[in-house]
């Protein structure tokens, strides 16, 4: 099944993730801080997607995405903003970092399914 | 003077007591949507949009509060200083309360944009809209 992770520092943020995808056919890892995640790919996970909030202390999302991009098992990985931030200028930064997409919160439950199933080309 | 430091360490107690009350509100908000979240689980009940929504304003309720308390903390931090510098040397004092004035505001406005970029779906700023943005 492809690994999905989701990264962000409020629980019950990632319990609400972790609610609306435990049906679907994917592995979900979860993480409250960016540098655990980026340690563990670093340390050979492979995600096949990318989840991640913006705002977070220490590592924020965009330079988790940063990170992400300069190691090379991940410089190509599918990656999402789920945040409730709306600023464009943000939006162009990921853009420019090579961000799939921008999901704000609150997210709707079957969307977010969608965009796993599109951006994972799992059978609808 | 003696009388403004008074009332500015009032305000600065005040501060203190609703950067408690609201880190106080963050934890139990907190403490409540996961108890909530786990009995979902637990009995592996399938949630629908709205119940979505409401688990994730929770999110959105902490960020906004702690974009309060970073207002409120350097509010505190300018009044410290003006109130030293006014204690090192009154005739400073004028100098000093302007730059006190321009803090506050800048502490308002950056608080205000914090207001509206953590608010998500739910505030005025056009993403109204359900669609995901893929780039």
């Amino acid at each position: 099944m492809p690994l999905v992770i989701f990264v962000d520092d409020s629980e019950t943020a990632l319990a609400s993730t972790r609610m609306v995808t435990n049906s679907m056919p994917i592995e979900v890892k979860q993480y409250t801080e960016a540098q655990k995640a980026l340690a563990e790919i670093k340390a050979g996970m492979t995600p096949d997607l990318i989840i991640t909030d913006l705002n977070m202390p220490v590592m924020n999302g965009l330079e988790f995405l940063q990170a992400l991009r300069a190691h090379p098992s991940t410089s190509r990985t599918p990656c999402l903003m789920l945040t409730t931030e709306t600023k464009a200028e943000l939006k162009e930064q990921g853009k420019a970092l090579g961000l799939t997409g921008w999901i704000v919160k609150p997210f709707n439950p079957a969307q977010l399914k969608q965009a796993i199933t599109r951006v994972l080309r799992l059978p609808a | 003077m003696v009388d403004e430091m008074l009332i500015l360490n009032s305000v600065d107690e005040l501060l203190s007591h609703i950067k408690d009350v609201q880190k106080d509100v963050i934890s139990l908000s907190n403490q409540s949507l996961m108890m909530i979240s786990s009995f979902i689980e637990k009995n592996a009940l399938e949630i629908d949009n709205d119940v979505a929504t409401a688990l994730q304003y929770q999110d959105i309720i902490s960020q906004q509060l702690n974009a309060t308390i970073e207002a409120i903390d350097s509010v505190q931090s300018s009044i410290y200083r003006f109130s030293h510098a006014h204690q090192a040397d009154e005739n400073l004092v004028v100098e000093s309360m302007k730059k006190l004035q321009d803090k506050l505001d800048a502490a308002l406005a950056q608080a205000k944009d914090k207001k509206s970029r953590f608010s998500g779906k739910s505030a005025d700023n056009n993403t109204d809209s359900d669609e995901i943005e893929f780039f």
